[in-house]
């Protein structure tokens, strides 16, 4: 305590003689990423002698990093600056960061996908810069499709239906009684939003709320979509599926036993490790489309906000602006896989040469649909939960596809007040 | 075995060594769990059916987790806190322990039902406002995990030190004041020694409580990451890339957190009983 | 056992003094028992008073967690909203000919949806039940805190059940000397010294859905299933498979404490007992269950507090699949940032284990004068 004391009083006095800026980072904890997080701080600390950037890791589970932020905003707490920010969160908690076109976004703003600038804004105001980003790809085994003579992966529901089905009776036939044809995220929680908004909109049956505010969840192709997915439960996909989250679904792809699988990409180079079982025996596409429908990919990512009670919020906005930029989310990419925001780096050769399945993330990502976290905020969780929670009930079996989506429009009315009506097409 | 056993005896015998065994397996299975998920490579942990032993035994996972600074650190500044809970819990404890148990005075029921009230409301709704009393008092991360903890030690230790006191026959501290002891000297040569066994026990369980907690320490140490605890550094174990989770490194971590607790309790339980129990009065 | 003889040598000599001494002594004692009293009462007040009055205060107002919106008192209302239920009728599901409709045999009922209340508060199904041949269906405002109390309260009583029962054969196994007493005594600590996160990690390791799973893969072995169960999928395996992890973590606890009150019985009285010719049976009733109560009583009491404020475990197990009482106040505080509700659901807790409390301390006759 006496140590702490006094480092607590060398760095007053230091910070009074050289009046140097002291701006700490939140950003994740994760092995690479927190690496070249940090490296990008050493980069901004030699540009910029003045001032020294600190990197606070915390957890890599969004809801454990959520409370942790919300006990320092309960308690205006200066000493964090920047934080990591996950993409459904500047909509609930917009009026703790600044707006970062004030601090010189405006210039930089439209090199980056416009769908993740529109969820970052909130009243006009731009609360968090994009720093990079995700979203759901399907895995398929290109072994697997050969044996059983597909030229190519699935591009609609019903025929990655058909395939899991004859892959799974194949396989278990040849003796893997563990085998199952497709396997994604269906437990109770944020990541089944996820899912089922891909399905949901692959369908033609909106996002759940509608950009300009209309509760659209319940209609007849979101009910088709969702009985779907419903029907895969014990068929191609196993019981169990309804409490797997993205690990428990990449550990059984991972092991062999899946033919196909909805996850992000970070299963893509994890896949591909010496002792996977599966290396070099996969590819990524993006999702089936339903009847009528277009491929849809739900928006993940994560972007650095300036907390509004930074002493030094104008240092904070141009550290948080340079590690969110071309040059900085070039190294990220060809370091580290991670997806960058900036739409030119998709063409960019080095990148392409790194990370070859870049280029065909671009028509993901640029089709990409947004979680309706900033229109319904303060509320998304809520709105997020009544979603997941009754997609959830019809997996597993409690009610029916039509029954619950009555009862989340039902919610989502209650918790937001906001209108029903039918998704438009678009 | 020249003596003739009875029968009796030796079905009690062996019914006795099966439920020691059964008792053994119970109690053991599923940290064996752990330590095998630890020595398996990743492919075999996802791996179906999962194999009851490594195929191949691998170290990777221990020696990352030891390699890992912060994690050692951890262990540390967890070992430093749990120990000054447990000790302070313990005097304190005892304090009021003998207090209720053995003394006369108005309000003792109150005190005990206040006491015990202190841990009836969930960690979590009381978080936000300790956060904020902690940094009013401006307190660095480990003395606030250290006061804090005493939350839920406290009222353990008083309850339970009061029910040994309480326990204790009254005739033996009135012998003591009868050969002139004050009531210092009392608990200290008679009261003290006689509960050895169980302020070890209520310690140890004090000791494992505060050990084992999570939610205080993440949130007070946030913005102080050299001072995160145990269970603090694991919950920031992760993958080379965000989502994955390192499941092989968590159990590693678990085993070799576990094992030298374990270990240096016993081995301090019965020092410190040995010792408590030396400066007792001899009847 | 030199403690425990000279304790009855120092019964055996003193007498019984039935005169009080003067009131001066009575007050010395009095002022020394506060005074023993203090650091306990300083410590719990530093860090207790300021976070219990603002639980208190919150649960009567509409505060949002770190938010600046305006903070309006609003009385009684956050715990209407805990309480408020209905039982309302479900009609049978109609085809066009007016007939019910029939699936299996079964008549098939309106959704909850359409029957329950939505203003000027919306009411969610808690469970449905039969009466007389008609459906009924029990909603809630608060359906997930009504489910989260019950859940929590069966887990509580059977968890703590099982732990009474199995520390009791455990502590009575281990307290006598016999070779490897000291491994046994290592092995017993092992569940309670792993970390309580981690702990859970290693059960839902062991009961994941696939025969990636310790008991999935044992299972199919011995032909008991296919080697799919789904612990914590299936609603009606999910309390169980969360109690067997309680049980399992918190028996130690039980056991240790139980196996301190067991060492201060002097172990004459078993002698003399079995001089007596009691057998081993009446002896434990006898004597050992009344001399442990008071050693049983805290550790029943401090167990059930513990367990109906159950979190870490079904925050990592099941998340927002199902909840106990306090990770659906952390849910309400983190996800709907409600601090008003989750106060007053904290609130209810509190008064909840206190009634516990108070049952324990009554029917275990903890003397508390």
């Amino acid at each position: 305590m006496k140590r702490s004391l006094y480092a607590l009083l060398v760095l007053l006095l230091g910070s009074a003689a050289f009046a140097q800026t002291t701006i700490t980072v939140a950003a994740g904890a994760v092995g690479q990423e927190l690496e070249l997080t940090r490296a990008a701080a050493q980069r901004y600390m030699e540009q910029n002698p003045g001032v020294t950037v600190n990197v606070l890791e915390t957890p890599d589970l969004s809801d454990n990093r959520l409370s942790v932020y919300l006990q320092l905003f309960e308690a205006r707490s200066p000493e964090v600056d920047v934080f990591q920010i996950d993409v459904i969160w500047p909509g609930d908690l917009a009026e703790h960061f600044v707006d970062l076109y004030e601090y010189g976004a405006r210039e930089v703003a439209d090199e980056h996908f416009p769908a993740i600038i529109e969820n970052n804004t909130v009243d006009g105001r731009l609360v968090g810069i994009p720093w990079f980003t995700d979203a759901g790809l399907l895995y398929y085994r290109t072994d697997l499709l050969e044996k059983y003579g597909y030229d190519g992966p699935p591009t609609t529901w019903e025929e990655l239906t058909e395939m899991a089905q004859t892959i799974q009776d194949g396989e278990r036939a040849a003796g893997n009684p563990d085998f199952w044809g497709y396997v994604w995220q269906g437990n109770s929680y944020e990541g089944l939003t996820c899912d089922a908004l891909e399905w949901v909109a692959s369908f033609g049956g909106g996002s759940i709320i509608s950009p300009e505010g209309v509760i659209t969840i319940n209609n007849p192709a979101a009910i088709d979509a969702v009985e779907l997915a419903a029907s895969w439960v014990g068929t191609i996909s196993p019981n169990g599926v309804t409490s797997f989250g993205e690990e428990e679904a990449r550990n059984m792809w991972q092991a062999g036993n899946a033919a196909f699988m909805r996850n992000w990409p970070y299963a893509y180079s994890l896949g591909n490790a010496a002792d996977s079982a599966i290396a070099g025996n996969f590819d990524v596409s993006p999702l089936p489309a339903g009847p009528g429908g277009s491929p849809a990919a739900t928006l993940g990512g994560w972007q650095l906000a300036v907390s509004r009670y930074s002493a030094n919020p104008e240092v904070a906005a141009d550290v948080a602006l340079f590690m969110a930029s071309y040059e900085e989310q070039k190294i990220r990419a060809v370091e580290g896989s991670l997806n960058p925001t900036i739409m030119a780096l998709y063409e960019d050769a080095e990148v392409l040469e790194a990370v070859p399945f870049f280029g065909s993330l671009y028509d993901v990502f640029i089709n990409a649909v947004a979680r309706p976290s900033t229109v319904s905020a303060p509320d998304y969780a809520a709105v997020s939960r009544a979603f997941y929670t009754a997609v959830h009930s019809v997996l597993t079996g409690t009610e029916t596809a039509a029954d619950a989506m009555a009862i989340a429009e039902a919610d989502i009315q209650d918790i937001t007040g906001l209108e029903t009506g039918a998704p438009t097409a678009d | 075995m020249r003596r003739r056993v009875k029968p009796a005896r030796v079905v009690g015998q062996v019914f006795f060594w099966l439920l020691v065994a059964v008792i053994f397996v119970y109690l053991m299975f599923p940290f064996y769990w752990a330590i095998v998920s630890a020595l398996k490579t990743q492919a075999e942990l996802i791996r179906t059916p999962a194999t009851l032993w490594p195929d191949q035994p691998v170290l990777t996972n221990f020696r990352s987790v030891l390699s890992n600074d912060r994690f050692v650190r951890a262990m540390g500044v967890s070992t430093l806190v749990a120990s000054s809970v447990t000790l302070l819990s313990l005097v304190v404890g005892a304090f009021a322990g003998y207090a209720l148990g053995k003394m006369r005075f108005k309000g003792k029921a109150p005190s005990l039902y206040v006491i015990l009230a202190m841990t009836m409301f969930p960690q979590i709704a009381v978080l936000a406002g300790l956060y904020a009393v902690i940094r009013v008092l401006g307190m660095p991360a480990i003395p606030s995990m250290i006061l804090s903890y005493m939350l839920f030690t406290l009222p353990f230790t008083v309850w339970v030190l009061t029910a040994f006191f309480r326990g204790l026959p009254d005739s033996l501290l009135q012998a003591a004041q009868v050969d002139g002891a004050t009531l210092f000297q009392a608990f200290r040569h008679v009261l003290l020694p006689l509960t050895a066994p169980a302020l070890v026990t209520t310690g140890l369980l004090a000791f494992i409580q505060a050990w084992n907690e999570y939610l205080f320490a993440l949130t007070f140490t946030i913005i102080d990451p050299p001072s995160r605890t145990v269970p603090v550094a694991i919950a920031l174990f992760t993958g080379e890339v965000a989502r994955q989770e390192p499941f092989g490194e968590i159990m590693a971590a678990a085993v070799i957190v576990t094992v030298p607790l374990v270990v240096l309790v016993l081995l301090f339980q019965q020092r410190i009983v040995a010792g408590l129990t030396a400066g007792a009065v001899k009847g | 056992m030199e403690n425990a003889n000279g304790l009855e040598a120092a019964a055996s000599v003193t007498p019984t003094p039935k005169r009080r001494p003067p009131s001066r002594l009575v007050r010395v004692e009095q002022r020394t028992a506060w005074l023993l009293l203090s650091p306990t009462f300083v410590i719990l007040a530093v860090i207790a008073l300021y976070p219990f009055a603002q639980v208190v205060y919150s649960s009567f107002t509409n505060a949002k967690f770190a938010s600046s919106t305006e903070t309006r008192f609003v009385g009684l209302d956050n715990y209407r909203a805990l309480f408020a239920f209905t039982i309302k009728e479900l009609p049978p599901r109609l085809d066009e000919d007016g007939e019910p409709v029939l699936r299996d045999g079964q008549v098939q009922y309106e959704s909850w949806v359409s029957v329950l209340p939505r203003q000027p508060q919306r009411f969610r199904q808690v469970f449905q039940f039969s009466l007389l041949g008609k459906r009924y269906v029990l909603g809630a405002v608060s359906a997930e805190f009504i489910r989260a109390v019950w859940d929590t309260v069966v887990f509580t009583v059977v968890a703590v059940f099982f732990e009474t029962v199995l520390g009791m054969i455990i502590a009575l196994t281990l307290a006598g000397n016999f070779p490897g007493r000291g491994l046994m005594r290592a092995a017993m600590l092992v569940p309670w010294a792993v970390i309580t996160v981690v702990s859970a990690r290693i059960w839902e390791w062991m009961l994941q859905p696939t025969r990636a799973g310790l008991f999935n893969t044992v299972g199919s072995y011995l032909g008991l299933s296919e080697g799919r169960t789904d612990f914590f999928g299936n609603p009606t395996l999910q309390l169980p498979s969360m109690i067997m992890m309680d049980v399992w973590k918190t028996t130690p606890f039980m056991a240790l404490l139980l196996l301190a009150g067991l060492a201060t019985i002097p172990s004459d009285i078993y002698e003399a007992a079995k001089v007596d010719g009691a057998g081993p049976l009446r002896r434990f009733f006898r004597i050992t269950v009344p001399l442990l109560r008071p050693t049983l009583a805290v550790a029943l009491i401090f167990r059930t507090l513990d367990s109906l404020r159950v979190f870490d475990i079904f925050q990592v197990v099941l998340g927002n699949q199902r909840y106990s009482m306090a990770s659906f106040a952390q849910d309400m505080l983190v996800s709907r940032r409600d601090l008003g509700m989750s106060s007053a659901a904290s609130m209810v807790i509190f008064v909840i284990i206190f009634v516990f409390a108070l049952i324990y301390i009554r029917m275990l006759r903890v003397d508390t004068r």
